[in-house]
């Protein structure tokens, strides 16, 4: 279940936002990058009806570094690193008599890292921008750490993922203002279940551009194909079928022409097998496109 | 550039804060509890039969704990604080075991017969059963019997039963509390989800604990229960 969390909540903290992602692809020689220290802390999770149950406070902090990067004018590799993960799990305390029922645990390391390279599929300015976007998810990040294997920073699996994005840019009264909405699948080894992912993003640009505002809406629908605990006897922390539907707010202030800071909230208002509590993140960017 | 760098130190130092291995508290508080662990019917006359005890603090795990025994007639049976009994006269006796703690005075007696030889306790609770219920919002279901047979104890889950497949770690514990693997035996890994099996555990008493734990393990995540 550790596995899944965190790959669900980099997921949901992937910076897709404003200038970068979406269908638009960046121009030759063109960069975007951003460098963010993204966490959650829960102590109850979606069951697999639903429901909400606690459990043992567990926190996930990622500092993580997102770049786009221009090939040509239509295509941009994309590379989205949680370069230093780090899980923590609490100890279990009596409220009798103080004594530690079954003590915490944490483990630093590096995290997954996803490579993605975006096809723009309409030209230059287009009005309508259509792109397709394959991302390989590097499975670098360790699993089934700690005394009960219950601490991870990755997945623990190769998957790949096919999305295809549109969107267009208009006006909002005076101030600039975007939407765009993807679709995707994807597919997943060591017996997760496959996926559809789909969701929406809707921003507007403040003060002259230099503050955007944005909100997503992001969608994982779990193929249910894969392992469960009855068919996988090999470890003892193998879950599946993660599921969710969140939304998330993300701010972006430009201090110079090119660098300012974001801070992003995400939470899941639905969902199977994954935490039941907000994650942030904050960061700065440095935006070669303008 | 500044307002950056006093940014980035502002939340380098605040994930620092909360990234540290907290505290979650367990509300574990049980009674207190002494229990004459083998039991007999009947004790041979000039033989004798050493009684044991157990002694559950206030978490339900087991301590170490002085009990004094007494007879309600020496003549008849005689008992030292050890729990060693001895038949001497034909007649029935009450057994006494008490435990003076701090806060909480426990008792504990039983009616022995002085025959011709030591039989245990035979009635309906030499057989045990109980019906395993979820205290989460994964399905748990079924009910069990326990036996103990050569020395092992046998729980027989019925064909009834069912559990979630959707959480990793699934463990099976015996304990003395509902909501605390503290203290707990862990008998297995579930890796039945639907239908009867058994499990068998050797040096484990049928009244050494009083509840069936279902435990997800990595995450100590209380599924369910079951009481005995």
């Amino acid at each position: 279940m550790k596995n899944i969390l965190i790959y669900t909540i980099a997921i949901l903290l992937i910076s897709t936002s404003v200038f970068a992602g979406g269908p638009w692809p960046q121009s030759k020689g063109v960069g975007y990058f951003k460098l963010s220290e993204c966490w959650t802390n829960f102590d109850q999770h979606f069951t697999d009806e639903g429901s909400i149950d606690p459990n043992n406070t567990t926190g996930i902090y990622n500092t993580a570094f997102y770049g786009e990067y221009g090939l040509t004018n239509r295509f941009t590799l994309i590379a989205n690193a949680n370069i230093f993960s780090r899980n923590v799990v609490n100890n279990q305390v009596s409220g009798t008599n103080g004594s530690v029922i079954v003590a915490g645990d944490a483990y630093n390391g590096l995290g997954d890292i996803d490579l993605s390279i975006k096809y723009g599929l309409t030209g230059v300015g287009s009005k309508y921008p259509i792109a397709i976007t394959a991302t390989f998810g590097l499975p670098t990040g360790a699993t089934n750490k700690g005394d009960f294997g219950n601490l991870a920073t990755g997945d623990g699996e190769f998957n790949q993922i096919l999305q295809i994005d549109a969107g267009t840019g208009f006006k909002l009264g005076k101030h600039n203002a975007y939407a765009s909405a993807y679709g995707g699948f994807n597919n997943r080894t060591n017996g997760f279940s496959n996926e559809l992912r789909f969701g929406a993003e809707i921003g507007v640009g403040l003060l002259n551009s230099k503050l955007w505002l944005a909100t997503k809406f992001n969608v994982v629908e779990s193929r249910k194909n894969g392992e469960t605990a009855e068919t996988i006897t090999n470890t003892s922390i193998f879950a599946n079928n993660t599921e969710f539907a969140s939304f998330s707010i993300e701010v972006n202030y430009y201090f110079s022409k090119r660098v300012g800071m974001s801070a992003n909230f995400a939470g899941a208002f639905r969902g199977e097998i994954i935490a039941a509590a907000p994650s942030y993140s904050v960061g700065v960017f440095y935006d070669m496109s303008k | 550039m500044k307002n950056i760098n006093y940014f980035l130190i502002f939340t380098l130092f605040a994930t620092l804060l909360t990234s540290c291995v907290g505290d979650d508290i367990v509300e574990d508080r049980v009674d207190e509890e002494l229990r004459i662990t083998n039991a007999i019917d009947t004790i041979g006359m000039n033989s004798t039969y050493q009684f044991e005890t157990l002694y559950l603090d206030n978490v339900g795990v087991r301590q170490e704990a002085n009990i004094e025994w007494s007879s309600s007639d020496n003549t008849l049976v005689s008992i030292n604080n050890n729990g060693l009994a001895e038949g001497l006269g034909n007649g029935s006796v009450t057994l006494t075991a008490e435990y003076q703690g701090l806060d909480t005075y426990l008792l504990q007696s039983i009616e022995v017969v002085v025959g011709e030889s030591t039989t245990e306790v035979e009635n309906e609770e030499s057989i045990k059963e109980g019906v395993i219920i979820t205290t989460s919002s994964y399905v748990l279901e079924g009910s069990f019997e326990l036996q103990e047979l050569d020395g092992n104890l046998i729980i027989q889950i019925a064909d009834n039963y069912k559990a979630s497949t959707a959480l990793p770690g699934l463990f099976v514990y015996l304990s003395n509390n509902a909501n605390s693997i503290g203290g707990a035996h862990e008998i297995a890994a579930v890796s039945t989800f639907n239908g009867a099996h058994t499990y068998t555990i050797p040096n484990v008493g049928i009244d050494d604990y009083k509840f069936l734990l279902y435990f997800c393990k990595p995450f100590n995540i209380k599924v369910g229960d079951g009481s005995y």
